[in-house]
This record gives structure tokens, sequence and C-alpha cells, in this order.
């Protein structure tokens, strides 16, 4: 299986790299005329910050980045932060019921996928349960994003241990950029009821501040036989931002949420979630050549599934990082702790054992990217070199090469090793609770080991912005369910006993016809292959590990017509999600506004309006349906 | 199939490139900044000879740099045949403050960031827009403070230094920038 398509993934790789590597000659002028030409509102506005977690304008990014604005997330009528990631054509997105959602990159996708790192203003925020994100407690005010970067494919050199096949980076705004009061609210159909109260100040000269208030309630989905599932839902947050700009060269961050939601379930009891977290940063610029940031958070969730499971957990973790630009080289480095203390309250069904754990990481990263020939081609070096308790030392190296072929046009390449480190779920689950087990475990569970090729190419320039990458990765080591003592059928443990490979292409686009009407769009050709290794008696073929489609499109108009009012439509074709025998469908959004003075902001959006009910993700008899729904929303800033 | 597309897209979207040129650092943009500043900055008449009679040779608009050039080559490839109105745009590049003699912007190196107080003591009231990234330079009396906030390049302009060397700054710089004051003692 997998000779068969090596192959033609390395000829798609000696295509690519032979066109992106023929001559072409250096035109200074044409970048200069280019860059002379903006605004200097553009001017201000060119720079990025997640791939090398530092300064770099996305044009000349060595990875497949896409970005979310502020713009787009408020423009496609998003309630949530899933929703708005729909906007990413490089992500795979699922709703899977009222609250839970499948998010991934590059395939691999499931309600526990595991090889995405999603970050909040910095913090981490996977679950060391399963090394994925309880989408449901993430209840971001959309409105205070600046902007979400997302990059497909390993991050982990910079970023960790879970950015195998991704990063999600959600930085919100500044304090000082949300002052005064504004408030949403509105309902309809599925999404009940939702509203949000921000307030935004200053506490000095230097000191800004918000805090904000946020609730939501959503309705059921429903059971594949059409009748109610008891899902409905409901959370509130709360939160704030400090920004203390205290002399030219430092800046420090303070901020925190706090939430709380409850939701029904086919079991006895309603699953309730519970969290708090807080994070504080310092920035301090050394001189014009070097900087450097530490951060520290602390993040706790509770979550209670009654019936099944439930967890307390504690996350403490502290990061320090310097940059420094040394002639030719431009250096990062750092330097993380991370400790969990996880309390899990075992069902007769299943159980985490132990119970009671207590875990470190240690982290380490270097990169220096060296200027080849000076602003033109640059390479890449860096390691990330890890320790933690399951499997002591990991390392994670990438090489990146950047060709810079105009201040709008920039093509990559890049080679990087990833890791997915164990989480408890691999360890340490246990079905059921008592002996004799079905599933024992995972006691030799090792770390899933990635080798990755990418090759891309964007191009940003006057209404255009165009990104490709195509990419082939090499996984070794999947989690796989192996017969403890074949030919038994059970017990089963959890191993490494499979193999896979993905490839494919994500193409996305932005074209703005004129100062009123945007297009973006989004194209993605997916495969993912996974077998069993030798002496596996795994026979699932991926089934557990990954419910991807091979291909899925997205279109998105956004008109702003006279009259103060705009129309905008969002259109999705996912195809169908082959192991789970779920069929492909196409969905549309639409959001029609009327903005009657500056402040104020009504808006209709209907959401899911091709069909009655579709499912987007689960086997035929888990999956829950999506209905249409239609809801209205008024926005003011004061 | 789906390869083939995905080989066919990549290769006419790379075909699509034109253009080839040097990457985007801190410099080549704060270059690009001084440039602009040119256009959205007006002199007096006695630094600036009035545009009005247009004909014969119209003297160039100098910038200056004071200290180490950070610049390297950019700056000069910024300006190269540029003009502002008639007047063409030169760069001069000076060691100590005795050698400045007529500029209209000066840009202070960060190596003369001990000495920023006495830079700005030799320029007040003269017609001479003084730029630099030293810290706290607007707030020390300086014209405009590049700083960088969040990986972004931002302008701090002091329009009381700037009213003393009677510069007229375009309400659209002043627009993207943050106004201080000069503090009183």
């Amino acid at each position: 299986m997998n000779s068969r398509s090596h192959p033609t993934s390395l000829l798609l790789l000696a295509v690519a790299l032979t066109i992106a590597a023929s001559p072409a000659q250096a035109q200074q002028r044409d970048s200069l005329q280019a860059l002379k030409r903006l605004t200097l509102d553009q001017l201000m506005n060119i720079e990025v910050t997640s791939v090398s977690r530092r300064a770099e304008r996305l044009a000349q990014t060595a990875s497949a980045i896409q970005v979310i604005t502020q713009e787009d997330i408020r423009q496609s009528g998003a309630t949530s932060l899933p929703e708005a990631l729909r906007l990413a054509a490089n992500l795979q997105v699922a709703q899977v019921d009222s609250r839970q959602w499948a998010i991934s990159a590059r395939g691999f996708n499931g309600t526990t996928a595991n090889k995405l790192l999603v970050l909040i203003d910095g913090r981490t925020i996977y679950t060391p349960l399963f090394s994925g994100v309880f989408w449901d407690a993430q209840d971001v005010v959309l409105s205070d994003i600046d902007r979400i970067e997302v990059i497909s494919g390993p991050g982990a050199t910079l970023w960790g241990a879970n950015a195998v096949n991704g990063v999600i980076n959600v930085i919100t705004k500044e304090a000082k950029d949300t002052p005064g009061l504004a408030l949403v609210g509105g309902g309809g159909t599925e999404l009940q009821g939702f509203g949000t109260a921000r307030y935004g100040g200053t506490l000095g000269p230097r000191t800004n501040y918000r805090i904000y208030g946020t609730g939501v309630a959503r309705d059921r989905t429903l059971l594949p036989n059409g009748q109610g599932a008891p899902d409905d839902w409901h959370i509130g947050q709360g939160g704030f931002r400090i920004d203390w700009d205290a002399s030219a060269s430092n800046r420090l961050t303070l901020q925190g949420d706090l939430y709380d939601g409850r939701s029904n379930q086919l079991r006895p009891g309603d699953v309730t979630l519970s969290g708090k977290n807080v994070i504080a940063k310092w920035a301090h610029t050394i001189s014009a050549n070097s900087d450097v940031g530490a951060q520290m958070y602390y993040d706790r969730t509770h979550r209670d599934i009654p019936g099944t499971f439930g967890e307390d957990l504690d996350i403490y973790d502290v990061d320090l990082q310097q940059r420094a630009l040394l002639a030719r080289h431009d250096v990062v480095w750092g330097v993380g702790y991370r400790l969990i203390n996880d309390r899990v309250a075992n069902s007769p069904g299943l159980a985490f054992l132990p119970p009671h754990v207590a875990r470190q990481w240690f982290t380490a990263f270097v990169q220096d990217e060296l200027a080849l020939v000076a602003e033109r081609l640059h390479v890449t070096l860096g390691t990330k070199i890890e320790h933690n308790d399951y499997t002591g030392f990991e390392i994670q190296p990438s090489g990146r090469l950047n060709w810079t072929l105009s201040p709008s046009s920039t093509g990559w390449a890049a080679i990087s090793r990833a890791v997915r480190t164990p989480s408890r779920i691999d360890r340490e689950l246990f079905v059921p609770a008592q002996p004799p087990y079905f599933l024992a475990g995972g006691p030799n569970f090792h770390s899933e080991e990635e080798l990755a090729y990418e090759v891309g190419f964007r191009r940003q320039n006057g209404p255009w912005l165009l990104s490709l990458a195509t990419f082939y990765s090499h996984y070794h080591g999947l989690r796989s369910l192996e017969q403890k003592n074949p030919p038994n059928p059970s017990p089963l443990v959890i191993g490494n006993g499979q193999d896979g490979e993905s490839y494919g292409t994500e193409l996305a686009a932005t074209y703005r016809l004129s100062d009123r009407w945007r297009l973006r769009g989004g194209y993605t050709e997916l495969r993912v292959h996974v077998w069993p290794n030798p002496g596996s008696t795994d026979t699932s073929r991926g089934a557990t590990e990954s419910h991807t489609p091979d291909r899925q499109l997205f279109l998105y108009s956004s008109l702003d017509m006279p009259a103060h009012l705009r129309l905008d439509g969002m259109f999705r074709y996912l195809s169908e999600i082959a192991n789970q025998q779920l069929p492909g469908y196409a969905e549309l959004n639409a959001r029609f506004t009327w903005q009657p003075v500056a402040a104020l902001d009504l808006s209709i959006v209907g959401q899911n309006l091709l069909h009655n009910r579709h499912a987007e993700f689960g086997t035929p008899t888990a999956r829950r349906l999506i209905q249409r729904g239609v809801y209205g929303m008024a926005q003011w800033h004061f | 199939m789906a390869l083939l597309t995905a080989i066919t897209v990549l290769a006419s979207s790379l075909l699509l490139v034109q253009g080839q040129s040097p990457r985007t650092s801190e410099y080549q943009l704060k270059a690009v900044f001084l440039f602009n500043f040119a256009q959205f900055v007006d002199w007096p008449p006695s630094a600036a000879q009035d545009s009005q009679p247009p004909q014969p040779p119209q003297p160039p608009l100098l910038i200056g740099i004071l200290g180490d050039d950070p610049f390297g080559s950019f700056l000069d490839e910024t300006v190269r045949g540029e003009r502002v109105g008639a007047r063409p745009i030169q760069v001069r590049r000076y060691r100590r403050i005795a050698d400045i003699e007529e500029c209209n912007i000066l840009f202070i190196s960060r190596s003369e960031n001990e000495r920023v107080p006495d830079i700005l003591s030799v320029f007040k009231n003269r017609a001479v827009l003084t730029v630099s990234d030293a810290d706290d330079f607007a707030s020390q009396g300086g014209i405009i403070e590049f700083f960088t906030d969040k990986s972004r390049i931002r302008l701090r302009i002091n329009l009381d230094a700037a009213d003393a060397a009677k510069l007229t700054i375009s309400s659209k710089l002043l627009r993207v920038a943050e106004v201080v004051r000069t503090p009183r003692r």
C-alpha cells in the first residue's frame, strides 16, 4: 500500500521543486516599487507572528499558513470558534452535535483528534487526556479576536509535541483596541439565544483594560431517526485583559477567563463543565536586534459526564524565549516547563488507571534562519527537544527553505519530523473499569512519528492573495488496537502497530473585486492511508484514527451594498467520509446586514440553508443531524 | 487525477510570478517609511525652497543618517530616481553632528542612543525632521519615533517638536501615528 503511493507523491514534489527552482532574475526595483505603492495603513500592517514565533510577513512565511481576520469572522456570521474555523480551507471542520466538534488539519480527524495544537493568546488549550481539544469549553468572544492564524503541517520545532499536523493560533485584540461599551445579542431557531457585553477603558496613561461577559444557548440536534437528541446546551463565560506598556521596551499583559456550561445527554444526569485560567506575559526589548518574552499561566478545567467519566485538571505552564539578530542569522530559542495534575473520576464502563496523575514536560527549542542569499534565499534550521514522563526525550527537527520571489511572492519547501507523544488515553484507558478487561491500556504505547515533506507558494499582490501548499507525510507507529494474547480477541491493548501516509494539496485565494466586493475560496484534496505493520493484529485500516473527506471546497462572498446593506454568503462542500459511510454534503450560510448608523448593526443569518437536516460526522447509528437554523442579531458599539 | 490537478494548479500559479526581489526586512520597511515622510511633511520655504518657480534645478531633499547605518543599501535604492515635487532625494551619511550640513530629514541611528538629548538640542527649532528608533525618542523631543508593537512598525509623533521645527505634518500621517507632546519639566 505504501509503495503504491510514494512514487506519485515524490513525483509531485519533484515537479514542484523543479518549477520552484527555475532560474529568475532579481529585479529589486519591482519589489521596492511594490512596497512604495502601499499606503501608510498597509505599511503598518504587514507582519504576522506565529510561524517562527516572531515577526514575519505573511507572504514570506515558509509554511502553509492561512489567516482568518476579524473582518472575515464578523462577516461570516460565525457564532462560535469552530464555526469561524470553517473559514480556513486548510482545516477539516465537522459539527458532531450541539456542543462537540471534530477539527483537524491534514486528516486524522475525530472527536478525539490528537495531532493539532491550538493556542488562545499563547495558552495551549489541548487536554492531556487525549492530546486534543474540548471545543465546547472554548467560548472566545468572536468580536474581540484580532485574527486566527491557521498553519497546516508540522509546527513541532517551535510549537511542541502536539503540532504534528497543524497549529491554530487565536490572537485576541489588545485592550486598547476594544475601547468603550459594546453589546451583542440575538437568538433564533438552533442558536436559541446569545449575548455579549464588553467594556474597555484605561487604568492610567499606559494601561488599558477590558472586561466581558458572554453566554449562549443552543438547541438540541436530532438522532438519526429524526427524534430530538437530548443535547441542548448552554455556557456562560466572563473575563478580562489588561495591557500595561510599562516603558518603550517593556510590556506586560494579564488576562483571564471563567466559564460554566451544561448540556443534556442520553444518560441520566447533565454534562457539566467549568473552568478558569489566567495568563501573565512580559515582552522586553533588549536592543534593536534582540528581544525576550516570558509567559506563565494556570488553567483549570472541570468536566463531569455522569455515567462515563469526570475530570479535574490543573495545568501550570512557564515559557521563555529570546530572539536575536546576528549578522546573517536570525536566531530564536526558548525553554518551557509544563506540569499537569489530572484527577479522573471513573465509571463502571471505563477507567483511567491510575485515576490521579501528575506529569511534567520540559522543552527547549532553537531555530536559526540564515540568509543564504541576503533578502532572497533563506534557510531555517531548528529543533525542539522535549522530555516527557512517558517516553523520555523526543527530538523534532525541521528544515525550511524560503525563497522570496518578490515582496509579494514566496516559494517555500520544508522537511520536518514531528511526534505525537502519548496522552492518558493511549496508556491508561481501561474498559470496563474492572477485570476482565476488554481494553487493557497501552503499557508499551510510544510516540507516533511523522516525517513530512511540504512545498508551497504564496502570492499577495493588490487584490489577490493566493496560497498553495502540497504535502506528503509518512507516519510510523500510529495508534492501533492489538490482541494481547492472540488469537484471543480480547483483551485488546493499545499499541503502535500501524503506519500511514497522507498527501494532498491545499489551495486558498482571496480576491477583492472592488472595495465593496470580496471573494474568498478554498479547495483541499487530501488522501489518508493507514495500514497494519507486520505482526499487528489491528485490521481497522485507520477506521478508528482518521475520519476525513477526500476533498472540500468553500466559497465565500462578501458584498457591501448601497443603503448601508450588506450580503454575505458562504458555500461549502465536503465529500463523503468513507469509513463512516457518511455521505458528502453541500451547505450554505447567508447573512444579511443593515447598518442604519455606524454604531448599530442589525443582521439576520441563515445557517445550513440547503437542507432541512444533515450530518457532518459519525457512523450511521452514532451520528447527529444538524438542522437548518435562522437567527437574528443586533450589535451596538458606544 | 487529484494529483494531476494539483500539479497543474501548482505549475500555473508559479508561472504567475513575475518580479523577483529581496524580502522585506525591518530596515527596508523603515526606509520606505522615510521615503513616505518626505511626501507627507511640508518644510517651511526657508529650508525647502518653494516649489513654485519650478524651472531651474531644485535643491535636493536631503535625508541624513547619523551614526551606524542600519539601512545598508535599502534607503538608497528606495529613493533612487524619486522626487518630492520637483526635488530629487539624496542620502547622506554622517559620523558626527558637526558634519551635518543642511538636511531635511535626519535619521538618528540606535548607535547614538546615549547621545539623543545632545543631538536633539542641536536641531531644536531647526526645520529638520528628526526620526529615530531610539528608545523614548519622541518623548525626549524627537519628532518621529519608530517603535515596534506586536511585530508591526508603529509611529509616535511629537507634535510640539514638529511645531517648534515649523514642520507641517499631513493629517494622513498623523492619523496612523500615536501623537505625543513634550513633557513639561
